[in-house]
């Protein structure tokens, strides 16, 4: 596992499983494509903008993963000093808001047709959107330095901070009454989406993973090279 | 007994600074007076619709102002390097920054307790609302000045872009801005329940703003 700390270890196993990922990844949202077009049914309200599920939850899932991933790593770089996790929350940083983007558009086309407008002040909606807008300023905050050593330290203070966010996001169905549904997946009971719905989800969920973890590598260790050329 | 010496002396001499620039003081009240102005300028002087938007608008403007004062915490001290002769003088930078954090919010946010009943009368608050705002305000303000803490420590070497500091302090305040005002107009067990959020947001912040303020203010020491 040291390759998770280490730029050159990440560098050789990165350059073993990226072509591998490449075409899981394609394989994957191709198959789940197929499955959310043609092998999954309509629903009986929502009728075909069901399907915008396929990408919606996806996305949310990994625009919350990704920062979660990011304060793990500066928790991790701050506590043991290890500069290549700052590297990785700085990579990561574009992705995760990308997919928080891709999540508030989908949300909205989903909204306008169902709830009959496009944006409402509701708690999970606002929450998602200041995670957006979290990830704007961690992006900003690191380029707003001349010291680029400094300013990845600082942001990954901020990136802590910012994290109170994420249990917000979590929660926000539970805590107050949302227009947005409250979470319809958990591990602990059975879910209650109807398994003809649920198999192209899954498969669109590890199959967007698979995409953000191929940009993610690509991004690294364009990152890497950047800070060689620097030196 | 000697760092209790070094504690009043910061003390006092934030006191004297603050005395001495008391000018300073009174333009973030003017700000805040002259930015309800101009949302009544903006909006048109209709006492109906202040009456149910003026704590909004009173609230956001004290955000605005405490904006303001991001610059007043570590900024010169780190400039001219005073704040090194605070830490040999036998304190952390955890002490410093809390009496910084009371100083910041004796000097520049107890004074709003003048200047917020003016706000309501220039708006039209009724008057049942305004104790209710001064008690939002004083659960509320030293949240704010805790964030601008954050905020200020952060951007001690910053020297690129100067308005990612306001939008720190502006998207870490989203939950007190939500909790005060959605205080204004609400039944009894909803106020408590707000109240009790509202603290515990709190004493969060008293308990992280410390530790956070100091690591960011040692990491600009070592990189200046």
């Amino acid at each position: 596992m040291k390759f998770l700390i280490n730029p050159n270890r990440f560098n050789k196993f990165s350059d073993l499983i990226l072509k591998p990922f490449i075409f899981i990844s394609i394989f994957l949202l191709i198959l789940g494509l197929f499955f959310a077009f043609y092998l999954s049914p309509n629903d009986y309200q929502q009728g075909s903008t069901v399907r915008i599920m396929y990408i919606h939850v996806p996305s949310a899932w990994l625009a919350l993963l990704t920062f979660l991933i990011m304060t793990i790593y500066s928790i991790v770089g701050l506590t043991f000093k290890i500069p290549f996790s700052f590297i990785i929350t700085s990579a990561i940083a574009p992705i995760g808001a990308t997919f928080t983007v891709i999540c508030l558009i989908t949300g909205s086309l989903w909204g306008k047709p169902m709830w009959g407008t496009w944006w409402v002040w509701d708690a999970r909606l606002t929450s998602v959107a200041i995670l957006f807008f979290v990830y704007l300023i961690v992006i900003f905050l690191k380029n707003s330095f001349t010291n680029i050593l400094l300013g990845e330290k600082i942001t990954a203070i901020f990136v802590i901070v910012g994290s109170i966010n994420l249990p917000i996001i979590k929660f926000s169905v539970d805590w107050w009454n949302t227009l947005h549904q409250p979470a319809s997946i958990s591990k602990l009971s059975a879910s209650s989406i109807d398994p003809s719905m649920l198999r192209p989800l899954i498969i669109m969920t590890v199959a967007f993973t698979f995409i953000g973890l191929v940009i993610a590598i690509l991004r690294i260790k364009a990152e890497i090279l950047d800070r060689k050329i620097d030196k | 007994m000697r760092s209790i010496n070094s504690i009043l002396a910061l003390f006092s001499r934030e006191f004297l600074i603050t005395y001495r620039n008391f000018a300073d003081i009174l333009s973030i009240f003017l700000f805040f007076l002259l930015g309800i102005m101009i949302f009544v300028f903006s909006i048109g002087p209709n006492s109906e619709i202040f009456n149910q938007i003026g704590i909004g608008i009173i609230w956001t403007l004290i955000l605005f102002s405490n904006n303001l004062t991001l610059r007043k915490f570590y900024q010169d001290d780190f400039n001219d390097g005073s704040i090194i002769l605070f830490h040999m003088s036998g304190l952390s930078y955890e002490i410093i920054v809390l009496i910084k954090l009371i100083a910041i919010w004796l000097f520049f946010q107890i004074p709003f307790f003048i200047i917020i009943p003016i706000a309501t009368i220039l708006l039209n608050i009724e008057i049942f609302n305004i104790k209710i705002i001064f008690l939002s305000f004083l659960i509320g303000s030293p949240i704010l000045t805790s964030i601008a803490s954050i905020s200020g420590s952060m951007n001690l070497l910053n020297n690129k872009n100067f308005a990612i500091g306001s939008l720190i302090v502006m998207i870490l305040s989203i939950p007190i801005i939500i909790f005060n005002v959605g205080m204004i107009n609400a039944s009894e067990e909803v106020i408590k329940a707000q109240l009790s959020i509202l603290l515990g947001i709190l004493f969060f912040f008293l308990a992280i703003t410390p530790w956070i303020s100091a690591a960011c203010i040692k990491l600009a020491l070592q990189n200046k």
